[in-house]
Formats: C-alpha cells, sequence, structure tokens
C-alpha cells in the first residue's frame, strides 16, 4: 500500500540545508494501524506529510498503492489527497463559521459529487462517530473530543484508504483522547490503512506497528502480534 | 491513472462559500461595500451633472438659434496711405441680391441694424428705459427663436412701408408700462419718434453664458422695430450685420461663403467681410463641457480606487486570518485554481453588490439634482451598464492579488501557521 525507498528530504534554514530525512525505507501494507513516534526533530511530521503527499521528497521514491508518487504538480499531489487520503490534525482545523455537516462536506467540495449526495453522506459520517445530533452546531459550540469526530467525519467522507493522522489526540484530555482511538481501532478493522504521528505510548498502544525515528532514520520498527 | 477532476466548483457552491464567509465579518463587508458604493454613485453623480450641464448650456445656445450665422464688415488693416471707405458694407440692395435664389445653405435672412453710438432716448411720459433699440427684418423671429407673449408682432408690410411699430421686451415692459394692464396699442418714445407697441417678446435666459461672458446684451431689453423705419430715423442706409439661418447645423459653414461671395460681388469687393457661425459657439460649449466632465470623471475615479484598494485590504486580511483553513482545504484537494477562485469570488460579490448600491445611489442623487435644476436627468442604460462593468473589474483586480497570494500558499506551511 505505501512504499518508501531510501527517502531524503533538507530543508534550508537561510542558505544552509537541513536534513531531515536521511534515507527511509518502510513498506506498510493495506490494514495496517502504523504509529510513527520519535523525539522532537527526528523528522516524523516530514514524513508523515510525504506519506500524505503534503509535500514532496528529495530522493528517494515512494509508491502509493502501486503507483508512483513523483508528481511535482502541486494540483496532481491535490488530487491524490482528495481521492485516496483522509487527514486528521492535532487542531482540528474546522472551518469555524459553518457547521459540523458543512464541515464533513468540505472534501466533496472538491470533487464530482452532487450537493445533495454530498449532504447526505456527510450526514452519514456524522451518525458514524455519533454526532448527528450536533450536525447543525457550529465548531465552537462543540467539545474538543466532539470537534476531532466531526474531523474524523470530514476525513472519512471521501472513502480514501489511508488515513493520515497528525497527533490526533495531542489536543485532548485523556478520555477523549480514548474515545478517539477506539474510533480508529473500529475503523482499521473495517480495512482502511492508518497512518498515525504521536508521542503519546499509551495512544502507539492502539497501533498494530510502532515505528520510531531518530535523527531523521528508523530507530525501530516493531510490529505487535 | 490519475482522474482529473473539475477545474472549479460550480457557481452556486462558489457563491455559498464566499457568502459564508463575509457573512463572517459583516462590519468589514460593510465598510468596504461602502467604498465601492460611493466610487460609482460620484461617478454616476458627475455624469448626470456633466450632462446637466450640456443641457442648460444647449438651451441658452438656442435662444441664439442653433444654425444662425452672422455676416459683418471684416477689420481691414488701417492703411495710412489710403482713405478707408466708410460705412458698413452691407446696404438694402445687398438684401435683395441675398433674398433672390443665390444661396442655396441659406433658409431665411434677416438685416440687423444697431442704434450703437447714438444712445436714443426712451421714454413714455416720465418713464425712461435703457433698452437697445435695434433693427431687424420680418424672418429675425423665427431665426432667434423668439415668441410673442402678447401681440401679434410684426407684418411684412411694416418692414416694406417703414412703420413705426415696436416689439418689446419683459425688462422693457417694466421700465415703461408697470401697472399698465393693455401695453399693446401703446405707443413709446424713441427721442422724437412714437412707436406702436405690437408685440412682447417671451422671456429669454442666457444667465449661464452670462455668467462666462459670453451673453451679449441682457435679451430681455430689446426693443425691435423694422430696420428700415431704424434707418429713417438715424438717416443711414447702411444695414450693420446680416443674420442668417442655414438649412442644416452642419451647413453654417457654406452659407456663410455663399453670403460673402453676394457681398462681395455686389461690391466690388471693395470691402472684406467676416462671419461668425454658432457651430463655433457650440465646438467651443462642448469643448469646455468635455474637459469639465473628464476633471469630474477622473476624481469621481479616485474615489473608486480607494474603493478598490478597501476591498484588496479586506481580502488581504482575510487571507491571512484563514491561512490555515486555506491549508485545511489544500490538503483535503482544493488546487490552486480552487482558492483564486474562492477569493476572486469574495471579491466580486463584495465589489457587485457595491456597484448595485452605487447605482442606487447614483439614481438617488440623479433624481435629487433633476429635481431642483428642472433637468431631466436619469442615468442611461449605458451608464448603469458601464458602472456594474467597471465595479466587478476592480473586484477582480483589486481581489487577484490577495486570492493569487492564497492559491500559492504551501499546505504544510499553511497548517503550522498561528
Amino acid at each position: 500500500m505505501i512504499l518508501l525507498e531510501n527517502v531524503h528530504k533538507q530543508y534550508k534554514l537561510g542558505e544552509i540545508p537541513i536534513p531531515v530525512l536521511k534515507g527511509i525505507s518502510l513498506n506498510i501494507s493495506q490494514g495496517e494501524f502504523v504509529a510513527i513516534m520519535g523525539p522532537s526533530g527526528s523528522g516524523k511530521s516530514t514524513l508523515l506529510n510525504i506519506i500524505g503527499c503534503l509535500d514532496i521528497l528529495d530522493d528517494g521514491s515512494y509508491y502509493l498503492a502501486g503507483m508512483s508518487v513523483d508528481v511535482n504538480s502541486e494540483d496532481d499531489l491535490a488530487e491524490i489527497r482528495n481521492q485516496k487520503l483522509g487527514f486528521v490534525f492535532q487542531q482540528f482545523n474546522l472551518i469555524p463559521r459553518i457547521n459540523a455537516v458543512r464541515n464533513v462536506e468540505v472534501p466533496l467540495l472538491y470533487s464530482e459529487i452532487s450537493p445533495q449526495i454530498r449532504k447526505d453522506r456527510a450526514m452519514k459520517m456524522l451518525e458514524l462517530v455519533g454526532l448527528e445530533e450536533r450536525a447543525e452546531h457550529s465548531p465552537a459550540q462543540l467539545s474538543g473530543g466532539q470537534q476531532q469526530r466531526v474531523a474524523i467525519a470530514r476525513a472519512l467522507v471521501n472513502t480514501p484508504t489511508i488515513l493520515i493522522a497528525d497527533e490526533p489526540t495531542g489536543s485532548l484530555d485523556t478520555q477523549s483522547g480514548n474515545e478517539i482511538m477506539q474510533i480508529f481501532a473500529a475503523l482499521n478493522k473495517t480495512g482502511i490503512t492508518i497512518v498515525m504521528v504521536t508521542h503519546e505510548e499509551d495512544i502507539a498502544a492502539y497501533a498494530s506497528r510502532v515505528i520510531r525515528l531518530r535523527d531523521g532514520v528508523v530507530e525501530m520498527d516493531r510490529k505487535r502480534p | 491513472m490519475i482522474i482529473r477532476r473539475k477545474q472549479m466548483l460550480n457557481l452556486l457552491d462558489n457563491i455559498v462559500q464566499a457568502v459564508l464567509s463575509l457573512r463572517d465579518n459583516r462590519f468589514r463587508t460593510i465598510l468596504s461595500i461602502l467604498g465601492i458604493a460611493v466610487g460609482i454613485a460620484a461617478v454616476m453623480a458627475i455624469g448626470s451633472v456633466s450632462k446637466g450641464g450640456h443641457f442648460m448650456v444647449f438651451k441658452e445656445l438656442e435662444t441664439f438659434g442653433l444654425s444662425s450665422v452672422w455676416v459683418m464688415r471684416g477689420n481691414e488693416d488701417v492703411n495710412p496711405n489710403r482713405v478707408t471707405r466708410k460705412g458698413s458694407g452691407i446696404d438694402v440692395a445687398d438684401i435683395a441680391a441675398l433674398n433672390s435664389d443665390c444661396c442655396s445653405a441659406i433658409r431665411r435672412i434677416t438685416p440687423i441694424v444697431y442704434s450703437y453710438g447714438i444712445n436714443p432716448l426712451i421714454h413714455v411720459g416720465n418713464r425712461y428705459s435703457n433698452g437697445r433699440v435695434t433693427g431687424v427684418g420680418y424672418d429675425y423671429l423665427t431665426i432667434n427663436n423668439d415668441t410673442l407673449s402678447e401681440g401679434l408682432g410684426f407684418k411684412p408690410s411694416d418692414i416694406l412701408r417703414s412703420r413705426n411699430v415696436a416689439i418689446i421686451g419683459k425688462a422693457v415692459v417694466e421700465d415703461l408700462f408697470s401697472g399698465v394692464s393693455e401695453i399693446i396699442g401703446q405707443e413709446i418714445r424713441v427721442n422724437d419718434r412714437k412707436y406702436t407697441v405690437v408685440g412682447i417678446l417671451d422671456v429669454k435666459s442666457r444667465d449661464f453664458l452670462k455668467s462666462i461672458g459670453s451673453a451679449g446684451d441682457d435679451l430681455n431689453k430689446r426693443i425691435l422695430v423694422p430696420y428700415t423705419a431704424l434707418q429713417l430715423q438715424l438717416g443711414k442706409s447702411d444695414i450693420d450685420v446680416i443674420q442668417a439661418e442655414a438649412v442644416e447645423f452642419d451647413q453654417a459653414a457654406t452659407a456663410t461663403a455663399q453670403i460673402m461671395t453676394v457681398l462681395e460681388h455686389q461690391h466690388n469687393r471693395k470691402f472684406t467681410y467676416r462671419a461668425q457661425t454658432m457651430s463655433q459657439y457650440i465646438a467651443t460649449a462642448n469643448g469646455i463641457l468635455q474637459g469639465v466632465s473628464l476633471i469630474g470623471v477622473l476624481a469621481a475615479s479616485i474615489s473608486l480606487l480607494v474603493g478598490g484598494m478597501g476591498i484588496m485590504n479586506i481580502i488581504s486580511t482575510s487571507v491571512m486570518e484563514r491561512t490555515r483553513e486555506i491549508g485545511l482545504r489544500k490538503a483535503v484537494g482544493a488546487t490552486r485554481r480552487h482558492i483564486l477562485f474562492q477569493f476572486l469570488m469574495e471579491s466580486i460579490i463584495l465589489s457587485g453588490i457595491g456597484g448595485v448600491l452605487g447605482l442606487f445611489l447614483g439614481v438617488l442623487i440623479s433624481s435629487i439634482l433633476a429635481w431642483i435644476t428642472g433637468f431631466p436627468l436619469i442615468p442611461s442604460a449605458l451608464t448603469i451598464v458601464i458602472s456594474l462593468v467597471v465595479s466587478v473589474g476592480i473586484g477582480l483586480l483589486s481581489g487577484y492579488y490577495p486570492a493569487k497570494r492564497a492559491a500559492n500558499l504551501r499546505p504544510v506551511i499553511a497548517l503550522r501557521y498561528e
């Protein structure tokens, strides 16, 4: 499903190049639930951005569902993100002025789907995360856990094959965090591949595989039996 | 491989998204709409004012007769070695020549004899007037668009037989006959002669022309008498000016040329002549009016420019405040074009609403001006179309830069923006 070969990525700090990823190779199969861990500066967010097609690698290769992601066009990357990937962020990133169901609809705005089907599908996703009652609420009227559940509904609305999650519980209390993880675990059982960055061990414990990075290389890659 | 999606949201989605975000910041939205509205209204008001000015000037120019031409003796160089020929160079025989079918471009003519330099004393009993006595032909009233409020005016025979009759202006009536109810048939004295009043002229205004110094005398102080009678009284046979009406407005130059040819022929080229035409004055007036409206439109455009800058400002601020939203939209699949059009749509909606509002304001201002001045100043369909196109154009221009900036944001960076 996700195949990374010898991936390099560097950023420029002024004129000085700072290598962030120094030759990472990974193979993530369909249906896996992967937690990427590591201290700050280890490159875990950069790796997630590359897997999520939000960023382009400098060297190496990346195959997503058997297809090479060597495009340089931003619009082509947007296409892949729209059709194959769902995103959950630490800050939820809901649009504050529109209600929950409209927030869930946003990814569908950018694909060929009629407004009526859009709304139906958004409502179904809200049901899936148990928030159908709150469909007309604005983000400000929802708790952090509820907002993250709306964000998950949004990530799922375009039926992605991979869910990309960047510290999904980082802004939540323990109980809400665990609720989110239970939703993740349930989604994973339906066959969705999940790649998640976290620095919390008990959150990582939900994953079936933990990859630890240090200084831009894989330090440890362990699958749960 | 990659399935191409449509390049743009459908229009309705685009508008809904834009309206939702504009509603979010009502005060700012209203302010920038007002900016455009004031600009458009100003442009339209200037348009109406210059149209009104045009109307007013032409209404006054019509008091001369728009196809009028005047021919008189030229100002020849004074040659000390030659005896300067005396006289106006036009006499009664010339009128007969001009009245024969010599001149295809002329519809009708009238001789004009002035009493300048003679200053006759005009009075009725012990009431005096400083009116101006002018000798004219039968067609004078028609050529000058003059109408009578009372009386029947001259008969052709009055001119032929040099009868002592007079048509007088309203100001002269006030000087000589205030309080008198039946004026027609009364007599006025011009020096030692009595003239019977046979008509009273309608009031004519050249207030605007007077204000720019080209009105001539007060039209309501005229005392018109048959030119033959005035010649008799003054003891001269000259005619000072030939006024004629060209068959068409644009035949004025031909008409003057034809008159001058006849006059030169009649007098064996002893005199030279010069001419004035209304079309010259009208061209001058048009030039001035166009200059004035150009300056006005420029001034109003500055307020439109300021309105456009207001829109650019609000869209820029909006882009900055919504950096994370832009990042999110791009992360879930929005292309650069999607983002560009989202913000352009917001800016077009702002300026479009501003344009419509400005239109209503402009119509309101024009209607008030029309009510005050009495001129029809309702904006034309063209004005309306132009102001709407201009306001939407301003929206596009001023929204483009911030929208482009939003579209070019990289999602990774935008999502991290605090």
